[in-house]
């Protein structure tokens, strides 16, 4: 089904309450006797709950040579049980008046089923079957190989933007799995086969390689037991210990030009590695309020000085994605106004960057962007699936519980000097070598006599 | 809540205030709506829900959408959503924008091809902030010649992008195929030479014409009683005209039946849509039609076109068919796409199956499994208070009861396989399909080809 997140797009900064040391979602957790880690997330507004297995691998965890791997096992987490054949635990689900679906991302895989609360059970119970039972049938492998090509037809053969998106992350991420598409590169889907697949799932697939995470009209008192029963006796499984390996050095820059017959509007983007929440809390808290102060809105920094003001770009996005096991990424994407190069809108951007270098963020622009994070924390408790998302990805990168519960309080300490730190250390322009970025320029096909004229 | 008494002498001057339930003795409502009258007479539709700080309004303007826009000025009502918050009254485009993000409230305005809509969200300590913004940008908006501007240029690179997404071409010239003759053919974001010739004079117009007390719904979920409901709703929409002027635009039944019109591009995979005429919620027939179009391809995941199509073979990552429903026209859709070579294949299965549901009766349990399906997941549809108050919006515009969604299970029980067969013989055409190819479609002879992009240039 089964769709993609290529990156953390919930990310888990939407949390928190007003006043200090104020649990945000008041969670409940406990943990099985093989390992399994529970997660309860209290909200009686519906009589319905989501229930979410999330899987500590993803791409990150794949053999060389196939990538693609970690999602095509998630396919066929549909295709087949001893009590659920081919197609049929979808079906079930349905028939209980529920919905179900699952994603794969860089570094975790997660199912999950919406549905009435009295049929929870019955969900976990197939949730629990396909944990250790897929069955693998020769046929359904092959066919559904297919279908996985024809989403990378879709996803990204389709579509330019995508295409030159994974070509932007390969450049940033060399020598590293993120430099990986997670629905795997073109030539080596062929190569999956029933052998591989099922080695990597026998080997990632475990109660204590998962989180159950259930978000609704529950209680972890009435959760326990069921949990304990049905999850809980599934025998542990040794999982390997997760490594990648990371980039070298790069000193030459990173540029990449498209011109593509199916372009019409000329887009420039630009891609940091930068730290995640995992590998530097206090840095990722003041990516996160600069992020906030740089693109909140239509009156913050970027959209105010390259859009309203300078008339540079029609349209101008920046997001941090600080969860991530590995490395996190700082996302730039600019439409360039009519008759404005990429080099001249690429130049008022960086000329933004290095104002925000030299002379830092004013205390107005931290205060309001604190209180925008904040208010955030409010609204994602208006959401049922909305905060398992948010605990499922912080959990899988590495959070704790009270990193995601106490989110606001931290995100309150953050100092107006810490952002201008990090500022300079990630984001100038004129420090390239110390943290590479990749800058990319989609465009429109060249016009033939120019070509020639070359 | 807070002051009884208060409460009582509010409900006394001016309230009136309809639960829907006929015995006060609170049956189990699905879903527990008040209707809400202002002293101006406008009415809302309100769920009370204390347990989040939260308000969250959506509202709509009936038939203020981009079917009106005139032929020249394609893209008018989009433009004016994109503006009207762009500042308002002595509020220049910044300060409005910079008091909506500081006090973390969402105001946005969409328009569909029927309707101009809205939707307020803000947190309970923020609201005579929020509610005075959107007073302000429904009744003085500024359409201040730089705003205007900037979101023309925004629009038409807007518009530029989308030329790279093959499923927005397939939409582009579906529209123009299966609408050819009506306003519904016309591309409501606007061409690249209708956008530049709107001014901020056209918008003003707009907003002043189309935008009334008379074509207004309103639906309000979250923090909020039904005494405070009321007046706010004179506050925010009080100043509105009580009359609005809308085009006068004639219903319409899907054009082009039998015809295969394809656009050529460079691309792996094939992009197919295809329409025929349908049905709407108003028809007698619509639950038993919703639980055929269900089992045919409406589910996803275990209907027949995905098991056809997907699982048995692995052509496509998707296949779905779906209920396109417009005030001024009613069809079913069906989209998919599948690698070049393969196109032919996926059109001979669909036409198969859309032959198969009309010849052969559904089996008991396909139709359990809709029936259980459609009556079972309406609580999913609760889960936040935009939700909500998007259902509530959606059942007013369709003018149905404030009750509906108490009764909707009953008419969904008393479908059966007899009926839905008849329904099936009674509305599937596959003679009559609408069919649009956008890639290198092989094993399937076009009846017609396009190499310009209607309403686009």
């Amino acid at each position: 089904m089964r769709f993609i997140l290529t990156f953390v797009t919930l990310c888990f900064l939407l949390v928190a309450p007003a006043q200090a040391q104020e649990k945000t979602f008041n969670a409940e957790t406990f943990a099985l006797a093989n390992g399994m880690q529970v997660v309860v997330i209290p909200n009686h507004r519906a009589p319905i709950v989501t229930h979410m297995v999330w899987y500590r691998t993803g791409a990150i965890d794949e053999p060389p040579g196939q990538s693609g791997i970690a999602h095509f096992v998630e396919h066929l987490m549909f295709k087949g049980t001893n009590n659920f054949p081919p197609g049929a635990f979808s079906k079930r689900v349905s028939a209980m008046g529920g919905d179900d679906n699952a994603f794969t991302s860089q570094d975790y895989t997660a199912y999950f089923e919406s549905v009435a609360v009295s049929r929870l059970a019955d969900v976990m119970a197939m949730e629990a079957e396909r944990m250790t039972g897929l069955l693998f049938p020769p046929d359904e492998v092959l066919s559904e190989r297919k279908v996985v090509i024809e989403e990378r037809r879709q996803r990204t053969e389709n579509d330019p933007r995508a295409y030159f998106y994974e070509q932007m992350r390969s450049a940033l991420f060399v020598n590293h799995p993120y430099g990986n598409p997670v629905v795997g590169w073109f030539q080596e889907l062929d190569s999956l086969n029933r052998a591989n697949v099922k080695h990597f799932y026998e080997t990632h697939y475990a109660p204590n390689n998962a989180i159950l995470i259930v978000s609704g009209d529950i209680t972890a008192k009435k959760l326990k037991p069921l949990a304990d029963k049905i999850y809980g006796v599934i025998p542990q499984r040794a999982v390997p210990e997760r490594t990648w390996t990371d980039v070298p050095p790069l000193l030459a820059e990173g540029r990449l030009v498209l011109h593509h017959p199916s372009v019409r509007q000329p887009v420039v983007s630009r891609l940091y590695r930068v730290p995640s929440y995992g590998m530097n809390k206090d840095e990722s808290l003041a990516l996160q309020v600069l992020e906030s102060i740089l693109d909140g809105g239509a009156a913050t920094r970027l959209y105010k000085t390259l859009v309203v003001e300078q008339k540079m770009a029609s349209n101008v996005s920046l997001s941090y994605h600080a969860g991530a096991l590995s490395w996190g990424t700082v996302n730039v994407s600019m439409t360039p106004s009519d008759d404005v190069a990429p080099e001249d809108l690429e130049w008022a951007y960086d000329s933004v960057l290095r104002v925000l270098v030299r002379d830092g963020v004013t205390d107005d622009e931290v205060r309001a962007a604190k209180n925008r994070m904040k208010d955030q924390a409010i609204f994602a408790r208006d959401s049922v699936m909305g905060p398992a998302m948010i605990f499922g990805q912080a959990l899988l990168s590495g959070e704790t519980i009270d990193d995601i519960e106490f989110w606001p309080n931290n995100i309150e300490k953050v100092t107006a000097q810490q952002i201008q730190d990090v500022a300079r250390k990630y984001l100038n322009p004129d420090d390239y070598g110390r943290m590479p970025y990749v800058t990319g320029y989609l465009l429109p096909p060249q016009p033939e006599t120019e070509a020639l004229a070359e | 809540m807070k002051n009884t008494h208060r409460a009582v002498l509010y409900a006394f001057v001016m309230l009136v205030f309809v639960t829907g339930c006929k015995d006060s003795v609170a049956k189990d409502r699905f879903l527990d709506i008040q209707e809400v009258k202002s002293k101006s007479g406008i009415t809302a539709w309100l769920v009370e829900d204390h347990s989040l700080p939260i308000i969250a309004i959506r509202f709509a303007f009936r038939g203020a959408g981009a079917a009106g826009d005139p032929p020249d000025k394609q893209g008018l009502a989009q433009l004016a959503s994109n503006t009207m918050d762009e500042g308002a009254a002595d509020i220049d485009s910044q300060t409005f924008q910079k008091t909506l993000t500081d006090n973390s409230i969402t105001l946005s305005f969409g328009s569909g091809r029927d309707n101009f809509s809205g939707t307020l969200r803000t947190l309970t300590r923020t609201k005579d902030t929020a509610f005075n913004l959107l007073q302000l940008a429904l009744t003085k908006p500024r359409f201040d010649a730089e705003a205007v501007g900037r979101m023309k240029a925004s629009n038409i690179t807007r518009l530029r992008s989308s030329l790279t997404n093959p499923q927005w071409i397939a939409a582009r010239i579906m529209n123009d195929v299966a609408f050819a003759g009506h306003p519904y053919a016309q591309n409501s974001g606007g061409t690249l030479t209708s956008l530049p010739t709107i001014t901020p004079e056209d918008l003003r117009h707009f907003a002043t014409t189309r935008l009334g007390r008379d074509n207004l719904v309103v639906a309000v979920t979250g923090d909020i009683d039904a005494k405070e409901l009321s007046t706010m709703i004179d506050v925010v929409f009080g100043a509105l005209p009580e009359k609005s002027s809308v085009a006068d635009v004639a219903d319409i039944s899907i054009q082009g039946g039998g015809q295969t019109v394809f656009f050529e591009k460079d691309i792996p995979q094939t992009i197919i849509k295809i329409m025929q005429p349908g049905i709407g919620r108003d028809n007698p027939d619509y639950h038993t039609y919703q639980a055929m179009n269900f089992i045919l391809g409406g589910s996803g995941f275990g209907s027949r076109l995905m098991e056809e199509v997907r699982e048995k073979r692995g052509l496509s990552y998707g296949i779905y068919s779906g209920l396109y429903l417009l005030d001024h026209l009613k069809a079913l859709s069906i989209s998919t796409s599948t690698e070049n070579k393969s196109a032919g294949d996926v059109l001979g299965l669909t036409r198969q199956e859309i032959e198969k549901i009309m010849k052969e009766p559904v089996s008991d349990t396909e139709l359990t499994d809709a029936k259980s399906y459609l009556i079972g997941s309406m609580p999913l549809s609760l889960t936040s208070s935009g939700k909500i108050s998007g259902l509530m919006l959606s059942l007013q515009l369709d003018r149905l009861p404030i009750d509906y969604l108490d009764t909707v299970d009953q008419k969904i029980s008393a479908v059966t396989v007899s009926k839905v067969q008849n329904i099936a013989q009674k509305y599937l055409q596959p003679d009559n399909l609408t069919t649009v190819l956008v890639g290198k479609p092989e094993g399937t002879t076009p009846t017609k080809t396009v190499d310009t992009l209607p309403n686009v240039e």
